[in-house]
């Protein structure tokens, strides 16, 4: 086996091995390496940066949703108020209008009693004059008074 | 299979250019051109697609091209394997296990290359990569506990009379450690490398029957390139649990 046969190489081959294996040491430490960790950092640090301004954004939507959310409820509350409102008014007017009608029916009710009465009253004394004048004229057309010295 | 040609021809290691340093061999071989390959590819591969920032600073910097992703994905695997296993503390040792788990997977993985040369099929090359491994948890365990470290060898909750029984014990599992872990890694890659020269060498001597074995060898290509990934991942994530060990201890 020449492994164990070639002695006469072995320090040449431990001297390669060292020489080799130091270099590959050396550069992959001082220079590969760190240069594929930094690209991979810089990588890294970008997609870490994304997903915290991902984070950001999203509870800047739902900031904005929640926002909205509360807008909305607000909205629906004042116009549920305004149509109650509306409501009432509305109510309102039309029972102040119909009192007003009312009162307005009953006065020219009352004042057409008024005017009733008072030519009730006017007819009647219209009346009695003009019996008391025939009951005169009758008198002293019987009686052959003077008009003027009959009294009733 | 040409004549006088073993199937473990293929682990013999032949100098390239002959060099010495104190009087010691250093020559570098067809192993160490597959080391110097295996490196290569890993920092072209790993470095290459992050060098160019356009620096627009604009969204589509960020994203990855395909080769961008490709070494992302290796670079996910192992951080997920080191938090796995370690926690957030392995994170220390990151580039080290990277660094292991990368070398010896495409070491295997060019190993699979015809021709090529694997020198992750080599005792003294897995050995030594477990070694250092063991060194490095030992000495982290200490770094970490000081002598509390040595409690590690007792188990928790024993009655006393059986520590005498279990701590040597204990202590040769541990020190078993670099052993169990570099044979595995060479073990493997030896025998499935030699299996498939075996089988090619049974192509050519049986002649029209040779397609038996030959589709043998595409299926067993095929286990072999899942082998290399597989003795990369348990090479790598023992050294995590050794981690693991050396820094809770139990």
């Amino acid at each position: 086996m020449p492994q164990l046969e070639q002695v006469e190489f072995f320090i040449s081959q431990l001297f390669w091995l060292g020489v080799f294996f130091v270099i590959l040491f050396l550069v992959l430490t001082y220079i590969t390496l760190p240069k594929i960790r930094a690209f991979l950092n810089q990588r890294d640090d970008f997609v870490k940066s994304h997903i915290s301004k991902q984070d950001e954004l999203i509870k800047k939507a739902e900031s904005i949703i929640e926002n909205y959310e509360a807008k909305l409820t607000e909205a629906k509350n004042q116009a549920s108020e305004i149509i109650n409102e509306a409501k009432d008014k509305a109510l309102q007017e039309s029972e102040t209008l119909i009192k007003a009608t009312e009162e307005k029916i009953q006065q020219e009710i009352r004042q057409t009693e008024e005017r009733v009465t008072k030519e009730k009253d006017l007819a009647i004394s219209e009346l009695n004059f003009q019996l008391k004048d025939s009951a005169i004229n009758f008198i002293s057309k019987v009686t052959k008074i003077d008009k003027g010295k009959i009294i009733i | 299979m040409a004549k006088g040609e073993s199937p473990l021809k293929q682990f013999e290691i032949q100098p390239i250019i002959d060099l010495n340093l104190f009087g010691l061999d250093i020559s570098f071989t067809n192993s160490a051109l597959w080391m110097t390959i295996t490196t290569a590819f890993i920092l072209i591969f790993f470095t290459l697609p992050f060098l160019k920032s356009k620096k627009t600073n604009s969204v589509s910097d960020l994203y990855p091209s395909r080769m961008q992703v490709a070494a992302e994905l290796g670079f996910s695997f192992i951080n997920s394997l080191l938090t796995d296993t370690v926690g957030k503390e392995g994170k220390k040792y990151f580039s080290l296990v990277f660094t292991l788990f990368m070398f010896i997977l495409f070491g295997n993985i060019f190993g699979m290359i015809p021709y090529s040369f694997t020198f992750t099929s080599h005792i003294i090359v897995t050995l030594a990569l477990a070694m250092g491994v063991f060194i490095f948890v030992t000495v982290l365990g200490f770094v970490k506990h000081g002598v509390k470290f040595f409690s590690f060898f007792v188990i928790p909750g024993l009655p006393i009379y059986m520590l005498p029984l279990l701590i040597p014990i204990e202590i040769i599992s541990y020190l078993s450690r670099p052993i169990s872990l570099s044979v595995r890694l060479f073990a493997n890659m030896l025998a499935g490398h030699t299996l498939l020269k075996v089988f090619a060498g049974f192509v050519s001597a049986l002649g029209i029957f040779g397609i038996l074995p030959l589709v043998f060898i595409i299926a067993l290509t095929g286990l072999e390139i899942l082998i290399a990934f597989l003795q990369a991942y348990v090479f790598a994530i023992l050294t995590c649990l050794y981690i693991n060990d050396a820094l809770h201890l139990h």
